[in-house]
């Protein structure tokens, strides 16, 4: 492996005194990637760092932010973080069937019930159902939105349907709102202002599709270092994040920091977990329903095929699962 | 000179006319095109902001590194390239056929380097800002008059000694120019790799406020890159060559 | 020949010194696949991705990007020339697009222009658009007052000076100008297809990486670097084919 340290340092030592304000002290660090900020359930890091859960476990998060997508992904493979939160389950197969150095920590997200599609008010859309001829939004091909979208279509019974990968909620939302797409897809609470003024209409939510529910859609991946050779830092983060899932269930301080961190009201929070983000679907735990997630991965053609078993165990690391 | 002034505050206001026209018409999702009511208010917000000043402060010191980093870098190749013919036509065009690639599809390759910190950023905004000035150095290398060539050897001065006293006050004009062309890119790609992974520096603040949807404070931020951008551009401008009167 | 030869040898060492660093594990295969790896890979980029349609789609944009680049530069540029007033009050402006990351204000030209061709076009456009505009306003300053003076006594009109005098004496700065605006453009519009995942080439890249299928995805940079290629021998001619002119 070409050593980084050596390159790093020496611009390091040259780059930045900002470097230098990181807080000293006996807590082991933990680089984390965090994918769509401000989303409910990739916000747990911050959340827990913020009550003080990982550093009670000895542990000093830095948190570092992607464009979402694979970059997550990227961040943990390429070794400059140890995690990353809320890595795509299709892109961690594609990665895991070449053998790159990944593995999935744990499930961090089952179903799709955080995503739902929404119209302009007026334009006749009220359904899946009259999304004929229409066209509809996904972020990009082979996230759950896309596989999501097609069951909702499906299901409605509708086939002339013209998918199309818009990127982010705020550049789909402001794609939808010039006319350029039909339907457009969202993550709360980006949205939620417009469909309360009434300028947009709810069409369909992930939550309609119930063979999905059980499917783990995004992950807590790591490097093989980080799970093989720093394992009791890795269960400790597990506990730490598992005990911050629970927190923000039960404090509402956490719904104000959501709603400032995501610019949006304190009811709007409300909705948003209570509606989108079932406290079920954040457990930790073993990726569920893994082998769908291949065949829709194969289906796709995001993977030539299915893992061999080797590849699987060595993929699933999972240190440690609540019991409760 | 009033006639200039004239021209500049007639442009700028007819610009900024047409802005507020496009944002108010409606045709352009209001989102999009916020008014200058609400820029303005958000510029102030933004900039007034105690975190700003770090934000700021961490781009800027990744693109100044990456200039100096690159520049360098850039000079050495263009005088190694732009040295010999042969050396010249074998690589001068291998310098032209990579350029345009971009290069943020590398990002990954340069975090096993050199980790997700600002380094990286700064090794991206050096590998965006090497092929201007290499191009542009290896072509002002063609044009160093052969008289002052000679003349120094006749002199008997060392190659090294050359390279200080002839080739390299020759090249300045070249660097400068390099290096303005090199800013813009340099500045694309700190900023985009920000934007990618980071968790400091104007692209990163400008990226959340996108995903927060506060588009008037996105703009606020774009706004102050590009001013930086166009006072380093116009600094460059202002550097007078040894010995001669003319500007660059 | 000698030039091109070697390039050619250093290209082959590069990869040879490449292919045995991954070998040995110096470098982790899965994150920089080898040479042989991405050439081995290149017939699926034909088969299974549709390069020739991509390259074509990648080709013409940047193409496009440069037309529009001049067909507003060159007028921009002799504006700044002809009129003193206007050279001195806007061309730092000019000056000052060039260094201005525009690429950022790419989810603008989204909404503004639409998810299409358009857009890529626009923004490599407008990328090119001030090398264009400064060389040509360059390439005309810089004709020698003597010939105008001559071609003046000679009693040349305003439209032969300007074919007969100012153009030729112009055209190599502005052929330099045209390949400056070619790469820029060509960089941006691959740049926004990347991140905008639409187009030819440049959402290629973006859809190989995000399959993690490296190989593959260096194969199509390398076609990328090829179009590059293209466009700068194809610049190369048209200057040679102009000068004599």
């Amino acid at each position: 492996m070409i050593t980084r340290r050596t390159l790093g340092a020496t611009i390091g030592a040259l780059a930045l005194p900002a470097l230098l304000s990181r807080p000293v002290g006996a807590a082991e660090p933990v680089k984390v990637a965090v994918g769509q900020r401000g989303a409910w359930d990739t916000s747990v890091c911050a959340f827990g760092d913020r009550m003080g859960f990982f550093q009670e476990a000895g542990l000093s998060l830095e948190l570092l932010f992607t464009d979402g997508g694979t970059e997550t992904q990227q961040a943990v493979v390429s070794g400059g973080t140890d995690v990353g939160v809320g890595a795509g389950m299709l892109a961690i197969l594609g990665a895991a069937v070449r053998n790159a150095p990944v593995r999935i920590l744990s499930s961090n997200f089952r179903g799709a019930s955080d995503t739902f599609w929404y119209a302009r008010a007026g334009a006749g859309i009220a359904s899946f159902k009259d999304a004929g001829g229409k066209t509809f939004a996904y972020s990009t091909n082979g996230s759950s939105s896309n596989l999501v979208s097609l069951k909702l279509l499906q299901l409605a019974g509708v086939t002339t349907a013209k998918g199309v990968p818009t990127g982010n909620p705020v550049a789909t939302l402001t794609q939808v709102m010039s006319g350029q797409i039909d339907i457009g897809y969202s993550l709360p609470p980006i949205g939620f202002p417009d469909m309360e003024a009434g300028r947009l209409v709810f069409v369909g939510s992930g939550r309609e599709v119930a063979e999905f529910r059980d499917q783990t859609v995004r992950c807590l991946i790591c490097t093989p270092a980080f799970v093989e050779q720093r394992r009791d830092t890795a269960t400790r983060f597990l506990q730490a994040y598992h005990k911050t899932i629970g927190a923000m269930y039960t404090e509402d301080r956490v719904l104000d920091w959501f709603a400032e961190g995501a610019n949006a009201t304190h009811a709007q929070a409300v909705r948003a977990r209570s509606e989108f983000y079932p406290q079920s679907a954040m457990a930790l735990g073993p990726p569920g329903n893994l082998a769908l997630s291949q065949q829709q991965a194969v289906e796709l053609k995001r993977i030539p095929r299915t893992l061999t078993a080797e590849q699987e165990t060595r993929l699933v690391q999972v240190p440690w699962t609540p019991t409760a | 000179m009033n006639r200039v002034l004239a021209m500049r505050a007639g442009a700028a206001l007819s610009l900024l006319a047409l802005w507020e026209a496009a944002s108010a018409s409606g045709w352009f999702y209001r989102g999009v095109l916020p008014s200058i009511s609400q820029i303005g208010p958000a510029v102030v917000r933004v900039v007034g902001d105690p975190a700003f000043a770090r934000h700021l402060g961490t781009t800027a010191m990744e693109v100044g590194l990456a200039l100096l980093i690159g520049g360098a870098l850039g000079v050495v190749v263009g005088i190694l390239v732009g040295g010999g013919r042969w050396l010249r036509a074998a690589y001068e065009p291998a310098l032209h056929y990579l350029a345009p690639t971009p290069k943020i599809i590398f990002l990954p390759i340069l975090i096993v380097l050199f980790g997700v910190g600002p380094s990286s950023k700064t090794a991206m905004g050096a590998l965006s800002c090497f092929f201007p000035v290499a191009l542009s150095v290896a072509s002002g290398m063609a044009l160093i008059d052969p008289v002052h060539l000679r003349v120094a050897r006749s002199f008997g001065l060392s190659r090294w000694r050359t390279i200080r006293s002839v080739v390299l006050p020759s090249l300045v004009g070249p660097l400068v120019t390099g290096l303005r062309l090199g800013l813009g890119v340099a500045v694309i790609g700190c900023l985009l790799s920000e934007i990618k992974l980071s968790n400091r520096g104007l692209g990163f603040l400008a990226i959340q406020f996108y995903g927060q949807f506060r588009i008037p404070e996105m703009y606020a931020v774009l706004l102050v890159v590009f001013a930086l951008a166009g006072l380093g551009n116009a600094l460059f401008g202002r550097i007078r060559l040894p010995g001669s009167t003319i500007r660059t | 020949m000698r030039g091109p030869a070697l390039l050619v040898a250093t290209v082959v060492a590069l990869g040879l010194v490449w292919e045995a660093a991954a070998f040995f594990g110096w470098v982790d295969g899965a994150i920089v696949p080898p040479p042989g790896e991405v050439l081995a890979g290149i017939p699926a980029l034909f088969t299974d991705e549709d390069l020739v349609h991509r390259f074509a789609t990648t080709f013409l944009e940047a193409f496009a990007a440069a037309g529009l680049a001049a067909s507003v530069g060159v007028p921009l540029g002799l504006w700044l020339h002809a009129s003193r007033a206007a050279g001195v009050a806007f061309t730092p402006w000019v000056a000052a697009i060039a260094a201005a990351p525009l690429v950022l204000l790419y989810p603008l030209f989204l909404v503004i222009v639409g998810r299409n061709m358009g857009t890529i076009i626009l923004m490599g456009g407008v990328a090119g658009l001030p090398a264009m505009a400064l060389k040509t306003k360059e390439g005309f300053d810089g004709v020698p007052p003597v010939l105008l003076r001559v071609a003046r006594s000679f009693g040349f009109g305003r439209w032969e000076m300007f074919r007969k005098v100012l153009l030729p004496s112009a055209v190599p700065t502005l052929a330099n100008g045209l390949r400056l605006a070619l790469v820029f453009a060509l960089i941006n519009v691959v740049g926004v297809e990347f991140l905008v995942n639409f187009g030819g080439l440049g959402q290629l890249i973006a859809d190989l990486s995000d399959r993690y299928e490296l190989a593959l995805m260096y194969g199509a940079v390398l076609f990328v670097i090829l179009v590059s290629t293209v466009f700068f021998v194809l610049t190369e001619r048209l200057e040679r084919w102009i000068r004599p002119a």
